[in-house]
C-alpha cells in the first residue's frame, strides 16, 4: 500500500470511466460514510476497503487501484448494497472495476480470481457450457498445482455422485453462441 | 378609452437574459396590437425603472401594463403598487413569468426566446380585456389559534397573549410541554430542560389571555385569513380539570398499570394518570380505550376487568362491590356460569384466558369466609310497586335492579323455596345451597320481598294488589320428549325432574346402570348425580362429537374422572322395555355432516349401525319447555311454546307485563337469564316513568380496538383445586376455589384491555368530586383571525434497521428513551441501568439513524450530532469513568456555541469514530467481547474495520413528520414538502407563513430544528399575527365571482359546490347571490353554472380566451 502524496493532475478520466458503467454514476453521491466497509465480511483482506476504493476512483488513482487486490475479494454478499444510504451498489462497482482491470492488463497476480475468471470464460466459450474438470485442471496448472490435492476429496465426492463428468459436453448451436459473443465483444464486452 | 399597453421586459441580470434574447422579445412586443411602448432593462424591479413605468403611464398615457420577468409571487405586488401610485387600477396590470417558467427550465436559448414571446403575447392580449376592480378590506378577528403545546406553541401563545390578545392553545396530549419536556438537559448550555420550560408552561396555564385546551384536537377549519372558524374536540378526560387539585389520590388507588407513553414505555403509569409531575394543566386523565372484550361478551355486561383488577390488588371486598353494581350472583355465577367472557378473553391469544369465573367465585367465597356485613336496605324513592313472578336468576336480577332504582319489589315464587332452577336444577356439589341462600338473603336485606308458595294464576290479581308492572320469569320446567317408543316406561326419567327430586330430598332409585341422553349441563349434572346416588355404570349418550357438547368443558372432564362414560355420535331410537320396565336402549351411530345454522356440524345417522345398551334407568336431558298450565291464560305463545315478547323491550302482549329468561328463550343459561332480568328492569323503569321503551336500545357496547400484547410473558392460568375423586361419594362441592394467593396471581394475568377498568375506586378516593366517569367528548367552535401550527415531530422508529438490533438486542436504546432514563424524573430516577441491573462502562452512540439515508429520510435531522454529544457528556456525568464512542459520518455543529461544545466533549475524552457502523452484534469473536454488544464498522479515518465492544448502544434517531401530518395539512389547507414536513411560503423570505394566508407553521412541523430556532420561529409567527391584528383589517383580492341575475335560473348548483359557503339564495328573486367577503375566487361555481350566469372577475371567459390565443401565436 503506497502512501505517497497524490500529485493532482485535475484528471477526472478515471471517475468518468467508472461513471460510464451502468449504475456507476452513483459513486458521485457517495458521502464516504463507510457503512460498506463496516458491513463487508472480507474487507480486512482488501488492499483498500470498499469505501476507499470509491475515494480512490474519485481521486483518479487508477493504476494503484486497478493493480490492487481489492475488488477481487468482493464475494457478492451485497451487505454493502443493502445498507448503503446513498443507493450506491458497491458490489456491482467492484465487478465493473474487475473488468476495467482485466482490459487494461493491470489485474493483480496476488489474487487467483482473475485467472479463475479467465479459465471459466475460456471453458464456456469452447463448449458453450463449463467443463468443470478441465477448467479446474487448467486453473491449478496456472496457479498452484499442489493446491489441487486439497480439493481432491471434494472432486472425488462429486465424481462418485456423477456430478463431475470426465468428458466435456458441447451445447447445440455453437455457431450461434459464437455470433452472440462476437457481437458482445464488438459492443465493448470482455475479450 | 382605447387601451394603450406598455410592455416591460426584464433581463434579471443573466437569469433571463442568459437564455432569452430579450431584445428580440422586445422588438416582437412592439408589433403586438395596442402596444404603445415596449422597453427592456437589466433589473426592471429597481427603483429607476419603476419610476420609468410611472412616467410612461403619466406621459405616454399608457393605461395597461405588462411586465415580463419573474414569478408573480415575487413582484406582482410591486408592480401593482406602481400602477396604483400612478393612478392606474392595479388590476390593469399583468405579469408574464419568463424566468421560472421559461429561462430557468431550458438549456436552449432559441426555445426560451420563442416561449418568452408566446408568454408576452398572451399577457398583452389578456391585459387588453382586463377591467378595473376594487379590492375590499375585511376586519381581522383579534383572536389566535395555536395548535400544539410544545415549546414553539407555548412561545407563540405567550408572545401574543402578552400583547393582551386572546389565544386558544390546543394540545392533544393531557399536558403541554411537547418533546422538550421529555428531555433532560439541552445543548449546548446544558440547561435543565424542565427548569427552563416549566415556568413558561405554568404561565400558559395561568395566563389571563390564554385559553388552554389540553387533550383536545382541531377537527375542522373553515373561513379565510382574519376570519377563521375552527371546531375543537375536547376528548373525554373523565376528570374535571377545574376541580382536580392534582393530589394523586385517584392514581394511588387505581388498580390498573400500563406502560407510560411519556417514558416511552420504560416506566409505568396507572389508568388514571398525569404524564409527569409538572404537567400543565396539573390535572389527571383517565385512559379509557373502550369496553374490554370480557365485558362485551357477557350477556349481562358484567364488568369483569373491573373486579379482576381489584382482586389483583388484594382488594377483594371492593372487587365484589364492582360485580354487585351489575348483579348479585358472585357465588352462583362464579360456579355455574358458562363464561362467554373467557371465550373472548384476549389473554387467550397469548396462552390461556384469565379464569374469570373462578375469580368471581373467589370473591364470594372470600366474603362468606370473612363474614358478610348485613346489607343496608335501599331507600324507596319511588311510589310504584313491581311484581316479579319467579325467583330464578332472571326474576331476582330484575328485582335487584329495580329495588336499587327505588321501587318496591315483590317476588312471587310458586315453589316452597327460592332460587328456581338454581336451587332445583343444579346439584349441590356444583352449587351449594348456602351460597345461593347467602346471595338471595342479600337481596332480601336490600328490601326485596319474596313470597314462596305463591303461584300467580292471573295478572289481574297482581295488578289489583297495587302493582303497576309485572316481570314474568317463571322458567321452562316441562321436560321435552324425544318421541321414541316406550318413552313412558318405568325407569325413564327426565333430567330436570330427576335433579329437582334429588335437590328437594326425595329418594330416587335408579338401579345399577344408567343412560343419560343429551350433552348439555343438565345431562352432565344428571350423570354425575346418578353416580353419586350409587349407580355403577353411567353413560352419557350424545349425538354430536365431544367438542360440540354444550356443557361446560371442565364439567365434562370432571364427570369422566368420576367414571361417567361418554357415548358420542349416538342417538337412542327406542327404549327397550319388558313389561313396561326399562331393560335397555337401542341407539344408532351418527356421523357429522354439513354445519347447520348454529354453526355446529349436523349429525347424520349411519344406516345399519344400530346397537343396544342394557340399562336399568334412562334419564332424558334433551330440553325443556314452558309449562303453559301454570301461567295466566291471556299470554301469547310462539310455535315453540315460549312467551312472545318484543326482542328489545321484553314487553308481552299485555300492557305492563314483561317476560324474560327461559320462559321466553326456552332453556338457556344463568347469565342469559340475568341479562334478560336486567333488560326487563330497564323497560319497567321506563314504563313506570312514562319514557319511550325503545329509544337508544339495545345500548351499543363498543369493544376496545387495539389491545397491545408486546412484552407479555406467557404464564398459564392457576389450577383450580378439586376434591379428590375418591372422596366424591356425597354431594360435597367438587371445585374448591382459589385461595388468596392464587386469586391474586390469576388476576394479575389480566391484560386490562380497556385500560380504565371502571372499578370506580378513583371516584371514591377523590375528595373534590373531580372525577366524572360518564364524561363525553365535546366539540366547541372558536373564531380566530390567525392560526399558528406547532404540531412538532415524531421520533423515527429504528426497528426497520435490523442491523442495529433495536427491539432485538438488550441495551440498544433510542436517544429519546435514553433521555428519559437519564432524566431525574424519569423511570429510573436518572440512573443509567443495563438490563442486568449494572451500570454501563462503555457506551456507543450511533449517529444518523434514519437520517441522511435514501431508504428512510434523505434529510439531515439537524439536531442529532448535538444531542448525541450532549448525551455523551451526561453519561459521563451520571456514571463517571464511562467510555463513550460516537460513530458519526459528519459532525454538524452549526450554531452559537455548538463548536465549543464539541471541543468540550472532545476534551472530556469521548472517542469520535468517523464511519457509519455496519452492524451491532452480540456474537463475540474474542473472550473480551463476550457478553458485550459489538459495534462493527469502518473507522474511515484510518481506513480499517473496527469492532468496538460496548455495554450499551444509543441510536440517534431522526426527527420525522408526524404520522398524521397529511391529515393535518389537509385540515388546514397547507402543503407539505417532499420530506413530508409542512411547506413554508418561501424558504428564505417567508419562512413561517404558508400559502394559506393567516396560517403559520413553526417549530419541527416545518422541518427538524433545535429549540432556539423553534422559539425564534414561534416569535416570528406571533409577530406576523400581531401585525395583522394591529392593522385591524386586511385587504382581500377583488377576484371574486359575480352572478348575473338576468341569466341565473335558480338551480342552486353553485351553492352546493361552493367550498367557502359564500353563495346564498334569494328566495324572492329566485337567484343565487355571492357574498364577496367569503368568496375566495376559486372559480368552481363559474365552471359549474349551467347557464353561464357566473363570472369570475379577473378570470373572465374573454380574458382567458385572449390569453390562450396569444400564447398560440
Amino acid at each position: 500500500m503506497a502512501e505517497t502524496m497524490v500529485k493532482d493532475l485535475a484528471d477526472v478520466s478515471f471517475i468518468n470511466e467508472v461513471c460510464a458503467i451502468p449504475g456507476g454514476e452513483a459513486i458521485r453521491s457517495c458521502i464516504q460514510c463507510g457503512v460498506c466497509t463496516g458491513s463487508c465480511p472480507t474487507a480486512n483482506q482488501w488492499d483498500y476497503p470498499p469505501r476507499r476504493v470509491i475515494a480512490m476512483v474519485r481521486a483518479g488513482l487508477r493504476d494503484e487501484l486497478l493493480s490492487s487486490n481489492s475488488m477481487w475479494f468482493c464475494v457478492s454478499c451485497y451487505s454493502c448494497t443493502v445498507r448503503c444510504p446513498r443507493d450506491i451498489k458497491p458490489a456491482d462497482i467492484m465487478h465493473a472495476l474487475e473488468i476495467i482491470a482485466i482490459r487494461s492488463g493491470k489485474s493483480t497476480k496476488r489474487s487467483k480470481t482473475p485467472t479463475m475468471y479467465r479459465c471459466f470464460v475460456d471453458s464456456a466459450r469452447g463448449n458453450g457450457r463449463v467443463y468443470e474438470l478441465g477448467m479446474m485442471i487448467k486453473l491449478f496448472l496456472k496457479t498452484n498445482p499442489f493446491a489441487a490435492l486439497k480439493l481432491a476429496p471434494v472432486g472425488l465426492g462429486l465424481f462418485f455422485h456423477k456430478r463431475l463428468p470426465l468428458k466435456p459436453s458441447r451445447i447445440k448451436g455453437m455457431g450461434e453462441l459464437k455470433a452472440i459473443l462476437n457481437k458482445a465483444r464488438e459492443l465493448g464486452g470482455a475479450k | 378609452m382605447e387601451p394603450k399597453i406598455g410592455v416591460y421586459i426584464c433581463h434579471c441580470g443573466t437569469n433571463i437574459a442568459g437564455k432569452v434574447d430579450v431584445k428580440a422579445v422586445t422588438e416582437f412586443a412592439k408589433t403586438l396590437p395596442s402596444v404603445a411602448i415596449a422597453r427592456e432593462y437589466t433589473y426592471m424591479c429597481s427603483d429607476p425603472w419603476q419610476d420609468l413605468i410611472r412616467q410612461d403611464i403619466k406621459e405616454l398615457g399608457v393605461n395597461r401594463v405588462v411586465v415580463a420577468s419573474c414569478s408573480p409571487l415575487m413582484h406582482e405586488r410591486t408592480y401593482r403598487r406602481v400602477c396604483q401610485e400612478s393612478g392606474l387600477n392595479p388590476y390593469l396590470f399583468e405579469m408574464a413569468n419568463i424566468r421560472e417558467h421559461c429561462s430557468w427550465i431550458t438549456e436552449d436559448p432559441a426555445a426560451a426566446t420563442e416561449k418568452a414571446k408566446a408568454l408576452v403575447s398572451a399577457a398583452v392580449r389578456r391585459v387588453y380585456y382586463q377591467e378595473p376592480l376594487e379590492t375590499k378590506e375585511v376586519p381581522v378577528n383579534p383572536n389566535t389559534l395555536v395548535v400544539g403545546g410544545g415549546v414553539a406553541g407555548i412561545q407563540a401563545a405567550l408572545e401574543i397573549a402578552d400583547s393582551k390578545h386572546k389565544v386558544y392553545l390546543v394540545e392533544k396530549e393531557p399536558s403541554v410541554g411537547g418533546h422538550m419536556i421529555q428531555l433532560d438537559k439541552t445543548f449546548p448550555t446544558l440547561d435543565c430542560s424542565a427548569c427552563i420550560l416549566t415556568p413558561k408552561m405554568s404561565l400558559v396555564g395561568a395566563h389571563h389571555y390564554i385559553e388552554l385546551m389540553s387533550y383536545s384536537e382541531v377537527t375542522s377549519v373553515e373561513g379565510y385569513v382574519g376570519n377563521f372558524k375552527a371546531k375543537i374536540t375536547k376528548k373525554a378526560r373523565y376528570v374535571d380539570v377545574d376541580k382536580c387539585t392534582g393530589c394523586g389520590e385517584c392514581s394511588a388507588v387505581c388498580p390498573v398499570t400500563v406502560p407510560n407513553e411519556f417514558d416511552l414505555g420504560l416506566g409505568q403509569r396507572k389508568a388514571v394518570y398525569r404524564p409527569f409531575p409538572q404537567a400543565v394543566p396539573n390535572a389527571f386523565t383517565i385512559d379509557k380505550r373502550g369496553l374490554p372484550p370480557c365485558r362485551v361478551a357477557c350477556p349481562a355486561g358484567v364488568n369483569a376487568q373491573g373486579y379482576v383488577a381489584l382482586i389483583s390488588q388484594g382488594k377483594f371486598k371492593e372487587a365484589l362491590g364492582v360485580l354487585r353494581r351489575t348483579m348479585p350472583f358472585a357465588g352462583v355465577c362464579g360456579r355455574v356460569c358458562t363464561h362467554p367472557c373467557e371465550r373472548d378473553c384476549e389473554r387467550g391469544k397469548i396462552d390461556e384466558p384469565v379464569s374469570i369465573r373462578s375469580l368471581k367465585r373467589f370473591m364470594a367465597d372470600y366474603e362468606l369466609n370473612v363474614g358478610r356485613e348485613k346489607a343496608t336496605p335501599v331507600e324507596r324513592t319511588k311510589e310504584d310497586k313491581v311484581a316479579v313472578i319467579g325467583s330464578g336468576p332472571a326474576g331476582l336480577a330484575c328485582a335487584y335492579d329495580l329495588i336499587r332504582e327505588g321501587y318496591t319489589v315483590t317476588v312471587f315464587e310458586a315453589a316452597p323455596k327460592t332460587g328456581g332452577l338454581l336451587r332445583y336444577g343444579i346439584p349441590e356439589y356444583r352449587l351449594p345451597d348456602k351460597v345461593l341462600d347467602n346471595e338471595i338473603s342479600y337481596l332480601e336485606e336490600l328490601g326485596v320481598e319474596i313470597k314462596t308458595n305463591s303461584p300467580v294464576k292471573k295478572f289481574e290479581d297482581v295488578f289489583n294488589q297495587g302493582y303497576q308492572a309485572i316481570f314474568l320469569a317463571a322458567g321452562a320446567w316441562v321436560s321435552q320428549k324425544m318421541g321414541i317408543p316406550n318413552e313412558d316406561a318405568k325407569g325413564v326419567l327426565h333430567a330436570l325432574d330427576f335433579l329437582n327430586k334429588v335437590n328437594s330430598g326425595t329418594k330416587v332409585s335408579l338401579g345399577e346402570r344408567v343412560a343419560v341422553i343429551g350433552g348439555g349441563n343438565a345431562a352432565i349434572d344428571a350423570a354425575r348425580v346418578a353416580k353419586r346416588l350409587g349407580a355403577k355404570e353411567v353413560s352419557v349418550v350424545y349425538r354430536r362429537s365431544r367438542a360440540e357438547m354444550p356443557a361446560v368443558s371442565s364439567e365434562i372432564d370432571e364427570a369422566e374422572k368420576e367414571g361417567v362414560k361418554l357415548h358420542i355420535l349416538a342417538v337412542p331410537v327406542e327404549v327397550i322395555a319388558k313389561g313396561n320396565k326399562v331393560t335397555g336402549i337401542k341407539c344408532i351411530k351418527m356421523e357429522l355432516g354439513e354445519p347447520d345454522e348454529s354453526g355446529r356440524r349436523r349429525p347424520v345417522p349411519l344406516k345399519g349401525s344400530e346397537f343396544e345398551m342394557g340399562v336399568d334407568s334412562v334419564i332424558f336431558a334433551v330440553g325443556q319447555g314452558v309449562d303453559k298450565e301454570m301461567l295466566p291464560e291471556e299470554l301469547e305463545y310462539t310455535g315453540w311454546g315460549t312467551v312472545v315478547v318484543d326482542s328489545t323491550t321484553l314487553q308481552t302482549n299485555i300492557e305492563g307485563v314483561f317476560a324474560g329468561g327461559d320462559v321466553v328463550s326456552g332453556p338457556s343459561d344463568v347469565i342469559a337469564a340475568v341479562a334478560a332480568g336486567k333488560e326487563a328492569a330497564i323497560s319497567i323503569d321506563r314504563h313506570l316513568r312514562g319514557v319511550d321503551l325503545k329509544e337508544g336500545r339495545p345500548i351499543p357496547r363498543e369493544r376496545v380496538k387495539d389491545i397491545p400484547k408486546e412484552g407479555v410473558q406467557a404464564k398459564l392460568r392457576q389450577d383450580m383445586p378439586t376434591l379428590d375423586v375418591n372422596k366424591r361419594g356425597g354431594f360435597a362441592e367438587v371445585e374448591l376455589g382459589f385461595d388468596e394467593k392464587a386469586a391474586i396471581e390469576e388476576a394479575k394475568r389480566c391484560l386490562n384491555c380497556g385500560v380504565c377498568s371502571e372499578c370506580m375506586e378513583c371516584v371514591k378516593a377523590c375528595q373534590v368530586g373531580a372525577i366524572n366517569q360518564d364524561m363525553k367528548e365535546e366539540t366547541i367552535e372558536v373564531e380566530v383571525g390567525n392560526i399558528i401550527l406547532a404540531t412538532g415531530y415524531d421520533a423515527f422508529d429504528p426497528t426497520p434497521l435490523y442491523q442495529y438490533g433495536y427491539g432485538r438486542l438488550d441495551n440498544v436504546l433510542t436517544a429519546l428513551e435514553f433521555e428519559r432514563m437519564i432524566n431525574a424524573s424519569g423511570p429510573t430516577a436518572g440512573e443509567v441501568w443495563l438490563k442486568d441491573g449494572s451500570h454501563p462502562k462503555t457506551v456507543g452512540i450511533i449517529h444518523c439513524v434514519g437520517s441522511r439515508d435514501t431508504k428512510y429520510h434523505e434529510y439531515c435531522s439537524q439536531v442529532c450530532c448535538m444531542y448525541s454529544m450532549k448525551l455523551s457528556h451526561l453519561i459521563r456525568e451520571h456514571v463517571p469513568g464511562t467510555q463513550v464512542y460516537e460513530f458519526y459520518i459528519d459532525l454538524r455543529c452549526v450554531g452559537k456555541a455548538f463548536e465549543e461544545f464539541y471541543n468540550r466533549v472532545l476534551d472530556e475524552g469521548t472517542m469520535f469514530i468517523r464511519g457509519r457502523p455496519g452492524e451491532v452484534t452480540d456474537i463475540a469473536e474474542t473472550p473480551e467481547e463476550e457478553g458485550k454488544l459489538i459495534i462493527v464498522g469502518e473507522d474511515t479515518l484510518i481506513g480499517r474495520q473496527r469492532r468496538v465492544p460496548v455495554d450499551m448502544v444509543v441510536l440517534s434517531t431522526a426527527l420525522q413528520p408526524r404520522a398524521d401530518a397529511e391529515e393535518v395539512g389537509r385540515l388546514f389547507s397547507i402543503s407539505r414538502s417532499a420530506d413530508g414536513f409542512f411547506l413554508e411560503k418561501h424558504p428564505k423570505l417567508d419562512p413561517v407563513a404558508t400559502m394559506s394566508d393567516g396560517i403559520f407553521v413553526v417549530g419541527c412541523c416545518q422541518s427538524p430544528k433545535d429549540i432556539p430556532n423553534s422559539v425564534a420561529q414561534a416569535s416570528a409567527a406571533a409577530a406576523r399575527a400581531l401585525a395583522m391584528i394591529s392593522a385591524g383589517s386586511i385587504e382581500i383580492e377583488a377576484t371574486t365571482a359575480e352572478v348575473n341575475e338576468e341569466l341565473c335560473s335558480g338551480c342552486k348548483t353553485c351553492s352546493d359546490l361552493c367550498p367557502f359557503h359564500a353563495i346564498s339564495f334569494d328566495d324572492e328573486k329566485q337567484v343565487s347571490r355571492i357574498n364577496e367577503t367569503l368568496c375566495k375566487g376559486c372559480g368552481v361555481c363559474v365552471a359549474a353554472c349551467p347557464s353561464g350566469a357566473i363570472k369570475g372577475k379577473h378570470f373572465t371567459a374573454e380574458e382567458l380566451l385572449a390569453e390562450i390565443e396569444g400564447a398560440l401565436v
